[in-house]
């Protein structure tokens, strides 16, 4: 693999995991509201 | 969206122009970019760990639940950002060491940290009740705390293939101005995300309480349907 590509490689993992990160909370939290709102 | 976050989100954009844009290092060439994702992740495990140290001890003392709703929530941004560290320096270590890994003193300190955080993380899911759960990882979160200088020198104290400290070491730093601005810009930008992941999950965590005390008393639980015997009043 050539040097861009390993550097390709580590931002999509870095950039993509945070974003996954922040939409995991997101979405707990929406799920959550949401019981609390049916009781 | 919350200003924070539109703060984090344009600052991890320059961040990652930056990282991009700016002359390639002398030795390593492009590979060096890697630097700008996984110094940034390092710190600000150190610094979210750093939190939580900081939050457990004043749970301890004041008792409040905020406080160990922020330890929780950082060391969880914080075992992100270890596994973050971790994974840039396999992808850094392969085409400059040679190897994805090496039993060197600062990448197995590392590792060790990230499994003693995440077992931190494992023991706030054991206990349900938060008074508990808040005591008993505080006192994990402070002992645990314990490696974070044990893994920034191990590079200083033992011998290792790890390069030592670039920035935070005696002296003047040892990098080019357009590199260390452009490190500078991704240490910042991690930082404001840090605070933004961090406080969403303290909302988050205050809200699961929140569901857990409410879902305690109202909820059928098993045995429910079993009527206690009629006590035995004295005439």
């Amino acid at each position: 693999m050539s040097d861009w590509g390993w550097v390709a490689f580590a931002y999509s993992m870095v950039y993509s995991t945070l974003a996954l990160y922040l939409a995991s909370i997101v979405v707990r939290a929406r799920r959550v509201r949401r019981s609390l709102d049916e009781r | 969206m919350r200003p924070i976050e539109i703060a984090a989100a344009g600052t991890m954009l320059t961040a990652l122009v930056a990282g991009l844009v700016v002359p390639p290092d002398a030795v390593q060439g492009d590979l060096q970019r890697i630097m700008y994702v996984h110094v940034p992740s390092a710190w600000l495990a150190y610094l979210a760990f750093a939190v939580t140290l900081i939050a457990s001890v004043a749970h301890l003392v004041t008792k409040r639940l905020d406080w160990d709703r922020r330890a929780g929530a950082s060391a969880e941004v914080g075992v992100v950002f270890t596994g973050l560290a971790l994974a840039t320096g396999m992808i850094w270590g392969k085409p400059v060491w040679g190897v994805w890994w090496t039993w060197d003193a600062r990448l197995v300190l590392t590792a060790a940290m990230f499994f003693v955080y995440l077992a931190y993380l494992a023991l706030r899911r054991s206990v349900d009740d938060p008074v508990i759960r808040g005591r008993r990882t505080a006192v994990f979160g402070i002992v645990a705390a314990l490696q974070i200088p044990l893994v920034h020198f191990s590079v200083i104290w033992w011998r290792s293939l790890h390069q030592p400290p670039t920035v935070l070491r005696p002296g003047e730093p040892q990098i080019d101005p357009p590199l260390l601005f452009a490190l500078l810009m991704a240490v910042v930008a991690f930082t404001v995300l840090y605070v933004a992941l961090t406080r969403r999950r303290v909302d988050l965590a205050a809200a699961e309480d929140r569901l857990l005390t409410t879902g305690r008393f109202d909820e059928p639980v098993a045995g429910a349907a079993i009527a206690a015997p009629a006590s035995k009043e004295a005439p």
